[in-house]
């Protein structure tokens, strides 16, 4: 069942909030020991916000299609009285005195905080194999990772225990598990969706969207939590928009790139297969399909790998010295950022800006581009390299090879499963759209995909 | 220009281990080789965002 069914059912009595909330609590209890899905579960608080969800719903006081429907956070969202680690020992014992602004705007939309979800220490790193409290498993295959840094949110969704869960996103932190897990993962456009009250790591390349089991669930999940913060100075003022798309949405006319370099460069041969064949079911549907070159993404990635370095070591620059505190992996990527010297950071912003003008240009020939999410499907647990057509690769830099340059561009993207290998594992198809066109990416998504993603056999 | 990551991380007093160093100069190196010649293409017109924005109408 997806999050907007849920809500029809409750609409129409035919089930409650507290029903759906046990219901959430008992597929954690039966699964989460096998996936490690959920860092943190708030049964009691949840039980007590279900019951009051039902009492509003019984009077008539609906609130829209979140009212007593049960979410999950990743574990670096603040949520006021509970626990918030952002999968690290230092932060192990932070209980924030806030909610983000997300988690404040979905609990005003009557959402149902049942927990919080794994990650990847400090949402540093794509694996979730996290040193501190565990390495978060794949409900497709538990020897696999769920992707990261959101692995648990990615894994929770899938596995049945949210009916969303919300993720953040620096260098493909929402979409890697979207596609590793098999749930749809929306990245909004830099500044749609606040970050006020999300751990911060890149500060100029984070970006905070759902995973859901649906395309229209994530549209239903923007609409609630897009929209001007005055407490996040990258946020937009642009007004916000219907983000859930029709059920049986037209693409006709729809100019949809596909790119002839870089993106379909080094794959695996069943993640190429299932791409193209995306594009030609946007075919069949009416959409026109454009091959155009797309600027330089390696060099994209190398300048928002470099933004990154010198981001997240000043955002934890307070707490660096507590070296045996962190992961091995992630105290390289600190200390590599420690090392970067100041004009390094600034000329790559400059670079960036180059970059955002020649990647713009593309937005006059085609409405949305078409890639994999994932050159590959979800890698083995303690995998650190993995071969891609022949070529050895770091299981990091592969991961995020097709995703990372978005966040630098701040475009929005939305991964939707499209078909799986051949050892049924989820492949991820990416759709990116120019600045604020969440609708229109969505409802392409839409027009490709089932109404509910597949749920695995666990 | 190499740099020598080494010697700049051991001047730093940052405490990185023998094996840690050879890694991280590693990377950096693959890094920097990757960066540098973008550098180098940059205009002195061309400034950094303060506060980058997805498009740049939208200014808050």
């Amino acid at each position: 069942m997806t999050l907007l069914e849920a809500a029809s059912a409750l609409r129409r009595g035919e089930v409650s909030s507290a029903e759906l909330t046990a219901a959430a609590l008992a597929a954690i209890e039966r699964l989460n020991p096998a996936t490690n899905a959920m860092q943190l579960v708030v049964a009691d608080a949840a039980r007590a916000e279900a019951h009051t969800a039902d009492g509003e719903l019984a009077r008539g006081a609906g609130r829209g299609p979140l009212h007593g429907i049960p979410v999950a956070f990743k574990d670096l969202f603040w949520t006021k009285g509970v626990r918030t680690t952002a999968g690290s020992k230092i932060f192990a014992a932070y209980v924030p005195e806030y909610d983000a602004t997300v988690v404040a705007r979905l609990r005003s939309a009557g959402a149902v905080l049942i927990g919080k979800t794994g990650m990847h220490e400090l949402a540093y790193g794509i694996t979730s194999s996290n040193p501190h409290f565990g390495a978060v498993r794949n409900p497709w295959d538990r020897d696999r990772i769920p992707g990261g840094s959101s692995g648990g949110s990615g894994a929770a969704v899938a596995a049945g225990m949210a009916f969303m869960a919300m993720g953040s996103d620096t260098g493909g932190s929402i979409r890697i598990p979207a596609s590793f897990c098999g749930v749809v993962g929306l990245k909004p456009t830099y500044g749609r969706v606040s970050r006020y009250g999300a751990m911060p790591l890149g500060f100029s390349l984070d970006h905070v969207g759902p995973l859901t089991r649906s395309v229209r669930d994530a549209g239903a999940v923007l609409n609630a939590i897009a929209g001007y913060d005055p407490q996040d100075g990258s946020s937009s003022r642009r007004p916000v928009e219907n983000y859930v798309p029709d059920m049986e949405p037209s693409i006709r006319g729809l100019r949809i790139g596909l790119p002839e370099n870089f993106y379909f460069e080094r794959l695996d041969p069943e993640v190429n297969a299932a791409v193209r064949r995306a594009l030609g079911t946007a075919e069949s549907h009416g959409g026109e399909i454009v091959p155009l070159r797309v600027p330089d993404i390696h060099a994209i990635n190398t300048v928002a790998r470099t933004i990154l370095l010198g981001e997240a070591s000043a955002a934890l620059e307070p707490h660096l010295e507590k070296r045996d505190q962190f992961g091995a992996d992630v105290l390289a990527l600190l200390d590599q950022g420690r090392l970067l010297p100041a004009p390094d950071y600034i000329n790559a912003q400059r670079l960036r800006r180059v970059m955002q003008r020649e990647f713009a240009a593309l937005w006059t020939r085609v409405d949305c581009l078409f890639t994999p999410t994932t050159p590959t499907t979800a890698p083995r647990i303690g995998e650190t390299t993995t071969t891609i057509a022949g070529e050895n690769e770091d299981v990091r830099l592969a991961a995020t090879r097709l995703v990372r340059g978005i966040n630098l561009l701040g475009l929005p993207a939305v991964s939707i499963p499209y078909g799986s290998d051949r050892r049924g594992l989820p492949i991820g198809l990416q759709i990116i759209g120019p600045p604020f066109a969440e609708a229109l990416i969505l409802r392409v998504a839409q027009a490709l995909v089932p109404a509910e993603v597949p749920v695995p056999q666990l | 220009m190499s740099k020598d990551w080494k010697k700049i991380a051991k001047a730093s007093g940052m405490g990185i281990s023998e094996e840690g160093l050879d890694r991280i100069a590693q990377t950096l190196d693959g890094l920097e080789q990757n960066f540098r010649p973008l550098v180098r293409t940059l205009q002195p017109e061309t400034d950094p965002a303060p506060v980058f924005r997805a498009a740049p109408e939208d200014a808050a």
